[in-house]
């Protein structure tokens, strides 16, 4: 560990998932950690400098040179926005204020659910209410654990809770590619139905669930390599369950159109509700993916939309929080704000590294499931500028 | 800096000045005292033909936290009108439907053209208190603050089926507005939104939450002495059981005598006044709540008026949310279940004067408003956006004090729903004074903002000044010049200079040692840390924004 500002930090955020575990004790060592957790916490502090094509400058020139290149663009976008709330105000009231457009790295994947909301609207439940009410889980096309790793051992596999018994529920997955189904079996031993077929089958799969649920009859016997029989048996064990909680990750849910297959997920929650009761449950998330999502729509009073980044000629890439993540190939001037530890193939014709929320500055963060809000921690010392104190002087900058 | 308002007409309830003239003097955001003969005036103002209130307040309006961000999100069409740039094809007047969801910006902007220096957001969950705060504070120009949400968390429901004692009841309140940063409380449908995870689907005053096999009235006695007891002015916010139904009034005539005597304010009671008469089971039964009203003097209530056009119902109540997910127009919503605090459900409704039920929902809440007789004790409020946005205050103002222009408006109505309404029969015609008592003195008692809602000396200089005009709706639309805390930020109806507002709260005593339950609570069931639920004052108030301010005295 570095320099840590206290050598005590317990009830600490991670950022590193949607999830936003705030168990994590900051010791010696790291408590409650995941991988990723891990691989956030102990990532570099203060790794680099600013620079201009690679070649080292202060903070000012690099700031001075991001403006350059903004006012000589004629439609430039602020794109990746892997940042916090404070971030997120200061980079939107810049972008406002030159007229550009702004895209959250994960808005492909975002606008499937965006879609769905727009479209019909969905039933919705919140991690506290899995914890305590669900006994049986769906996870659909999915495993959950790549993206939130700690999400049966925090809300599923509990000692206790308030409605249910924890160990006795019933975990099902339907359907997904490469899945590490090990988060669905009980520490004793219970082990999760799975259903198999292709991501590509879900479609299929989904709608004929939604069928059995509203009582359709079918008439083939099987669907994408699924028994109708097993399907039903799935129906059935919905509509019988206490509260069932039926969840899907967008992001793995890559084909056109998912926006479909979420809808039969959502409105197989509508038809449950109207005699038992179930809820839907979007997870993954990463790098303030949901806090980027509500408060553009606050301050906006509309969800963010997506941009084909090739129609911009001056990309202003934010990441804060996932330096491994790469950044999209443009042949327009790039100026990078974010991560110290970002590496890059070609530099970028600026490169001004910022405090990362959660590690070098504190923040705020809306967890994935979308009511609950954190705070992050300062857990380090660190000389870099927050991103809206490089905004406010960029900012005045811009013409 | 003293700032002399010249010849004013001054309309002050709260010191009994009905239309009197006098001078208003401002230094350093506060009316003080006629200034001694050597002391400089900076600046005067001559209010000659000028009506002068305190800036107006809003005592319930959902402006900030998750319900109304998911409506802006799932209604993107409602954004539409904006994107044209020709001004004829942008015709954007008070019932746009872009008003009723406006983004935190434009709620702050539009309030203040409107003299409106406050607004109080009635449904903050505990849980998502950071968001409904954080959405608070990029709504600049007003003051905001907010209820806190208790009666249907499985924390108070699980101490008052334990029967845990009146004081622990009362310091799990204090804390609870203390960490939420919250200057009052709130419960809505008492029991129900907990019933309704259990899969109950209805929940009467005396009828039990099935797992908890507790009553709402034992949930509206529980919290509205708890709120007495703890000592903050605001009485405890209920949201009867029952919303929407038709024959709820009952329902609501008898959770008036659940808090034996102590007081309760029953918000947005036009939903809450439907008898089911006639063919159609739907008919008003706002004479018997009126004169429940004015015969209950512990009970205060604020009316939540439909008036026609497009707009979108944000409630916690999911229990009866789920219900009217059928009447969506467009068809879309939103019903959540949220972290064994709260739910919500958001529901986008269009209000038509040529349907039956819409038409009689105006009439009933109009004729609420003309027969409650005592005005400290009803407030002017559409429930914005569920009624309709807070944008037609100005229309339902000049509904309220000219009565050929309701007339007028009532001829225009579904004829099944005229023959159903006492409306014309009612001659009364709010007076300048009544409305400045609904809309300033009132609403700053009740919530208990003492320096607010009066032009007395020693007020926050928040002044609204309105140019005197037979035409009520257009004389309320655009004050001619709005004061903020001292600063002249609007002039002729256009905003002169941004400001951001305090944030208002109450700061109750509570015994430390509730945390002890709490925290065990948090750490077997919770999902997120005890220490992490608390707000700071420092999350509210950044870069001088924002300031909290505690009315405990």
């Amino acid at each position: 560990m570095q320099k840590n500002i206290s050598n005590n930090l317990s009830s600490t955020t991670c950022p590193a998932c949607g999830l936003l575990c705030d168990d994590i004790s900051i010791s010696n060592n790291l408590e409650n950690a995941c991988a990723k957790s891990i691989s956030f916490f102990t990532q570099k502090a203060d790794a680099a400098s600013p620079t201009i094509a690679g070649k080292a400058v202060n903070l000012a020139e690099a700031i001075k040179e991001a403006a350059n290149i903004l006012n000589t663009a004629n439609n430039p976008i602020f794109t990746g926005l892997s940042t916090d709330l404070a971030g997120f105000r200061a980079v939107f009231n810049t972008a406002n204020h030159i007229k550009a457009p702004i895209m959250h790295m994960n808005a492909e994947s975002t606008w499937r659910n965006t879609k769905v909301l727009q479209s019909k609207g969905w039933q919705t439940t919140t991690l506290m209410e899995v914890k305590n009410r669900a006994d049986v889980i769906v996870c659909i096309g999915t495993d959950v654990i790549s993206h939130n790793p700690r999400f049966f051992e925090r809300n599923v596999w509990n000692k206790e809770a308030l409605f249910t018994d924890p160990q006795a529920r019933d975990i099902i997955y339907l359907g997904g590619e490469n899945l590490d189904t090990s988060g669905g079996a009980s520490p004793s031993g219970k082990q999760p139905t799975i259903l198999p077929c292709t991501t590509e089958a879900l479609p299929e799969i989904t709608a004929a669930l939604r069928a059995l649920i509203q009582n359709k009859p079918l008439k083939a016997t099987t669907v994408a390599g699924i028994t109708i029989n097993d399907l039903q048996a799935i129906a059935e064990r919905l509509k019988q369950a206490s509260y069932a909680v039926l969840i899907w990750v967008a992001k793995d849910l890559d084909f056109a159109h998912a926006e479909l297959t979420i809808q039969n997920i959502t409105e197989s929650v509508v038809a449950l509700n109207e005699k038992s009761r179930a809820m839907g449950l979007a997870l993954g998330g990463s790098d303030g993916d949901t806090t980027v999502n509500y408060a553009h729509t606050w301050l906006s009073a509309l969800a963010p939309a997506e941009h084909d980044i090739s129609q911009h000629d001056a990309m202003v890439w934010i990441n804060s929080f996932s330096p491994e993540k790469p950044i999209p190939t443009t042949d327009a001037p790039t100026v990078v704000i974010g991560n110290s530890n970002l590496q890059f193939s070609t530099p970028p014709a600026v490169f001004i590294p910022v405090a990362t929320p959660g590690l070098d500055c504190s923040g705020t963060l809306f967890r994935v499931d979308s009511s609950i809000v954190l705070p992050l921690k300062k857990t380090r010392e660190s000389t870099l500028p927050t991103l809206a104190e490089v905004m406010a002087k960029l900012d005045v900058l811009l013409t | 800096m003293i700032t002399l308002l010249k010849n004013a007409k001054i309309y002050d309830p709260a010191h009994q000045k009905n239309g009197v003239k006098e001078d208003i003097y401002i230094r350093n955001g506060h009316i003080i005292a006629k200034p001694s003969d050597t002391e400089k005036i900076n600046e005067t103002i001559d209010l000659k033909g000028k009506v002068v209130m305190a800036g107006a307040i809003d005592m319930h309006s959902h402006i900030g936290g998750g319900k109304v961000n998911i409506a802006r999100m799932m209604l993107p069409e409602y954004q539409e009108a904006l994107r044209y740039s020709e001004p004829e094809a942008h015709i954007c007047g008070p019932h746009c439907s872009h008003h009723a969801t406006p983004s935190t910006i434009e709620t702050g902007m539009r309030y203040i053209e409107m003299g409106y220096t406050a607004a109080f957001e009635p449904a903050i969950l505990a849980i998502n208190a950071r968001q409904a705060h954080l959405e608070m504070g990029d709504t600049p120009m007003i003051d905001k603050g907010g209820y806190a949400m208790l009666g249907n968390d499985d924390y108070f429901l699980r101490l008052l089926s334990e029967k845990a004692d009146q004081k622990t009841i009362n310091d799990y309140v204090a804390w609870t507005i203390n960490a939420t940063q919250a200057i009052g409380v709130k419960v809505v449908n008492p029991g129900g939104i907990s019933a309704f995870k259990f899969n109950q689907r209805r929940l009467d005053l005396d009828e039990n939450n099935a797992h908890y096999q507790i009553s709402p009235r034992q949930i509206l006695q529980s919290l509205s002495r708890a709120v007495h007891d703890i000592g903050i002015a605001k009485p405890l916010h209920v949201h009867c059981n029952n919303l929407g139904a038709a024959g709820n009034f009952q329902t609501t005539l008898d959770t008036m005598g659940a808090s034996d005597g102590i007081p309760m304010h029953l918000t947005h009671i036009q939903f809450h006044s439907y008898a089911a008469e006639g063919d159609k089971k739907f008919s008003s039964a706002a004479a018997q709540i009126a004169e429940a009203l004015n015969k209950n003097k512990h009970i205060t209530a604020d009316v939540g008026q439909i008036l026609f056009g497009q707009t979108v119902t944000a409630s916690g109540d999911n229990m009866m949310q789920h219900l009217n997910t059928k009447h969506a127009n467009p068809k879309k919503s939103v019903i959540m279940d949220i972290e064994c605090d709260a739910g919500c459900g958001v529901v986008p409704f269009k209000y038509r004067d040529e349907n039956y039920v819409n038409a009689l929902q105006w009439a009933i809440g109009l004729e609420i408003f003309l027969s409650v007789e005592d005005p400290w004790r009803i407030f002017l409020t559409t429930d914005h956006p569920n009624g309709a946005p807070f944008t037609c205050y100005p229309h339902l103002i000049r509904l309220l004090m000219d009565k050929p222009f309701r007339d007028e408006a009532f001829a225009k109505l579904n004829l099944d729903a005229q023959a159903m309404s006492n409306l014309t029969s009612i001659e009364r015609e709010y007076s300048l004074y009544d409305i400045a008592t609904m809309t300033r003195a009132g609403a700053a008692k009740l919530i208990g903002l003492g320096d607010r809602g009066h032009l007395g000396i020693g007020a926050a200089a928040d002044i609204t000044i309105y140019t005197e005009q037979d035409d009520k709706e257009a004389m309320f639309s655009k004050p001619s010049y709005v004061f903020k805390d001292g600063e002249l930020v609007v002039k002729d109806g256009e905003i002169i200079k941004v400001v951001w507002g305090k944030t208002h709260t109450a700061k109750p005593a509570y015994d430390q040692n509730i945390e002890k339950g709490l925290k065990d609570y948090f750490d077997k069931y919770h999902t997120i840390q005890l220490d992490n639920f608390k707000i700071s004052n420092d999350e509210i108030a950044q870069d001088g924004r924002n300031q909290v301010i505690n009315h405990t005295k």
